[in-house]
């Protein structure tokens, strides 16, 4: 297998993590976190992906036709749902911050110390 | 009708918060509460059956009946040994009394809170159960949301600030476990822990599953709040709801840890670099996290966050009981992780019951205004004996099991750690038990040091309901600890250990013959005891100790302590730098363990 798809994965999870560190608006840093977390799709399509292979859909093919690994792609789309309520819930924290703190500049809010 | 059980001890809370759920809005708010204890204590009833029926051979369930055919395994199994029922059963017990303790105390929301925390007990209990990777990190997840949603539920401005470090720092743990299942699934194409621990041994030496045990450890060092991963565990757990915190703190923190040895002896444990990297890195951290949560539990004013680095300091001393890789060390873990549920759960609800009572945490401000509610006074110098290293209960023995397994492994260097861990905290937790109800340690220009946000909880609650659950926990921390619980504490640890890689395949009927050896310091526990009574006299009589003295010891330490409390800035930034900083060190080791 080509080395692409590894060398994409690597490189959005270190662009990402370089997001998230030097954010100072915490609706951009919720979308480095998101692309931190494409990384792991990228990399998990590769893990299961064939060449010449079709989509894992049966219904007109005969059994044993060639298709790539069904299981990592259930893997991404549980993993889709729970990056969709992480983000969601994310995003509702940061707006509710930026109400009571007028900012969400991550440098200017801390917690309780 | 055992078999049964182990899906049944996931599917009651879920059941049980799907319906609070669907009628909840119309129920009257003390039926939620009760209903919650009721289903918290039938999944204890669950584990408990579930570790009484795996003592001859662990219990296994697949779902939809998809066993194994062969060597070839589909389907998603549970596989409950008795070390697993067990903590399983801690978990429960704890939600339980934490249920009681919130009597009433979240009726604003009618039954939400009662849903999540539901929702919660049911991940940590597929946590516990399961054998299949993918399934540990969906119920990984499903106890990371409800972790977040909970900890954010007062909306004020530092919870949400708190939450959302939390929420940062634990979804990139998220993120790279998932990393991890797909190298692991890359190599052996298998999520199963038996299956997989078998193509792990055809290719011990293999870089990916290096790799693979990377990202994975690393995501459960950042929920078990390890150095240099810690960061997010004060931040959250400080303002957290107090019934909320006991869980955090007592169940979901250490369960970070018993995540890696389920890991490493179910899967990990036939390569011999991963091996050598549990030994030296993660005891490494282990032992400088116990030193670390120590130090700074000693300088925090503000009790919950005082309580949440001890965590940090006990939790390293189960990481060091893990990372030994052997039965007595893992024996000493497992004792340890139930004496640190039931003494820190106590100490939390002593925290709400200040919270509700006094209207205030800050140990400074609250000094001398105790003298009502000294019931609780009582219990918090009880408990902060007993985590100062008192020699009764399971956290002592579990001291004491761990750290004679580190002798016998030659890491004797442990035990100053070990000491100076365990007497920090102690002394922290008795110095802010004598100011609160004593009103010692009278402190100049108290005003202006005062922290910004006035915290309070609802004093809606009687005494006596908030000081039972208390009472009971710290009874059961010291009367668990049964003379032959220490050889029971080691003979489950050594059958989790004989059992890995497919417990459903050789299933071994006879109890591992684990030599019971005398700990070899038997002066530890007046050691760390009378350290941690010194340390907080100290801390108290400060006016009434020679200046020089008092100068001459803060400029000794200013330097420390001025470093500890500019990395925990609360900066998310800065926090995730250091788990980058981590994973360096993980990949060092693993270099220097290969070449």
């Amino acid at each position: 297998m080509s080395l692409l798809p590894w060398t994409v994965a690597l490189w959005l999870f270190a662009i990402g993590l370089y997001g998230v560190i030097t954010s100072r608006h915490y609706v951009h840093l919720i979308g480095c976190l998101t692309v931190v977390q494409s990384s792991t799709y990228v990399l998990l399509l590769a893990v299961g992906y064939r060449w010449g292979a079709g989509a894992p859909i049966f219904f007109d093919h005969p059994p044993g036709t060639p298709a790539v690994d069904p299981v990592v792609q259930a893997l991404v789309l549980t993993d889709i749902v729970v990056g969709a309520t992480v983000t969601a819930l994310l995003l509702a924290l940061a707006l509710q911050v930026h109400k009571r703190r007028g900012t969400v500049d991550p440098d200017a809010l801390r917690p309780l110390r | 009708m055992t078999e049964i059980l182990p899906p049944l001890a996931v599917a009651l809370p879920l059941g049980g918060a799907a319906l609070l759920l669907l009628v909840g809005r119309l129920l009257p708010w003390r039926i939620p509460d009760g209903f919650s204890v009721l289903v918290a204590l039938a999944v204890l009833a669950a584990d408990a059956a579930m570790a009484a029926a795996a003592a001859k051979a662990p219990l296994v369930y697949w779902f939809g009946g998809w066993a194994p055919r062969g060597s070839l395994v589909l389907g998603i199994g549970f596989v409950v040994g008795q070390a697993d029922a067990a903590v399983a059963a801690v978990v429960a017990l704890l939600f339980a009394a934490s249920f009681v303790f919130a009597w009433g105390y979240f009726e604003d929301i009618r039954a939400f809170f009662h849903v999540l925390m539901l929702l919660f007990l049911a991940a940590m209990q597929g946590f516990c159960l399961t054998h299949d990777l993918f399934n540990l990190f969906v119920w990984f997840e499903v106890m990371s949301v409800a972790a977040f949603a909970l900890t954010a539920y007062r909306l004020e401005a530092s919870s949400l600030e708190g939450a959302l470090n939390f929420t940062v720092t634990n979804s990139i743990g998220s993120f790279l476990m998932l990393g991890g299942i797909g190298f692991v699934y890359l190599r052996s194409g298998t999520l199963d822990f038996g299956a997989l621990g078998r193509s792990v041994a055809a290719a011990p030496h293999d870089p990916v599953f290096a790799c693979a045990f990377t990202a994975l450890a690393a995501a459960l060092l950042i929920k078990g709040a390890m150095v240099p991963f810690q960061f997010w565990l004060a931040d959250a757990h400080a303002v957290a709801p107090s019934p909320v915190s006991v869980i955090f703190s007592g169940a979901m923190v250490p369960l970070g840890i018993f995540g890696i040895a389920k890991l490493y002896w179910e899967a990990f444990a036939p390569a011999p670099s991963i091996g050598t990297v549990m030994q030296t890195l993660l005891f490494a951290m282990g032992a400088a996290s116990a030193l670390l949560g120590g130090l700074a539990a000693l300088r925090q004013r503000h009790l919950k966050r005082l309580l949440a680095f001890s965590t940090i300091s006990h939790v390293g001393i189960l990481l060091c009981g893990v990372a030994l890789l052997n039965p007595r060390g893992l024996g000493g873990m497992l004792a340890y992780l139930a004496g640190h549920a039931l003494v820190k759960g106590a100490l939390f609800m002593i925290a709400g019951i200040l919270l509700s009572r006094l209207g205030g945490i800050d140990e400074i401000g609250l000094r001398g205004r105790g003298g009502e509610i000294w019931p609780a006074g009582v219990a918090l110098a009880i408990a902060g004996l007993l985590l100062g290293g008192a020699p009764v209960g399971l956290l002592d023995q579990g001291s004491r099991l761990v750290d004679s397994a580190a002798d016998a492994a030659g890491r004797a260097w442990l035990l100053p750690a070990l000491v100076l861990g365990t007497a920090c905290t102690g002394a922290a937790v008795l110095r802010a038990a004598g100011r609160i109800f004593l009103g010692w340690g009278e402190m100049p220009g108290e005003e202006e040091r005062a922290p910004s946000e006035q915290e309070e909880e609802k004093p809606n609650r009687p005494l006596w309901l908030m000081l039972l659950p208390v009472v009971v926990l710290l009874a059961l921390a010291v009367a668990a600890a049964a003379a032959s619980s220490e050889h029971f504490a080691t003979r489950l640890a050594a059958r989790f250990i004989a059992w890995d890689g497919g417990a459903s395949l050789k299933s071994l009927a006879v109890p591992l013959p684990v030599p019971k050896q005398p700990s070899p310091h038997p002066f530890i526990p007046w050691l760390s005891l009378g350290l941690s009574l010194l340390i907080a006299a100290h801390d108290l009589g400060r006016s009434r100790l020679p200046r020089a003295w008092l100068a001459a010891s803060d400029r000794a330490l200013a330097p420390l302590f001025i470093i500890i409390d500019r990395l925990h800035d609360g900066v998310v930034g800065a926090y995730v730098t250091w788990i980058v900083v981590g994973l360096a060190l993980f990949s060092v080791s693993f270099v220097a363990a290969s070449g």
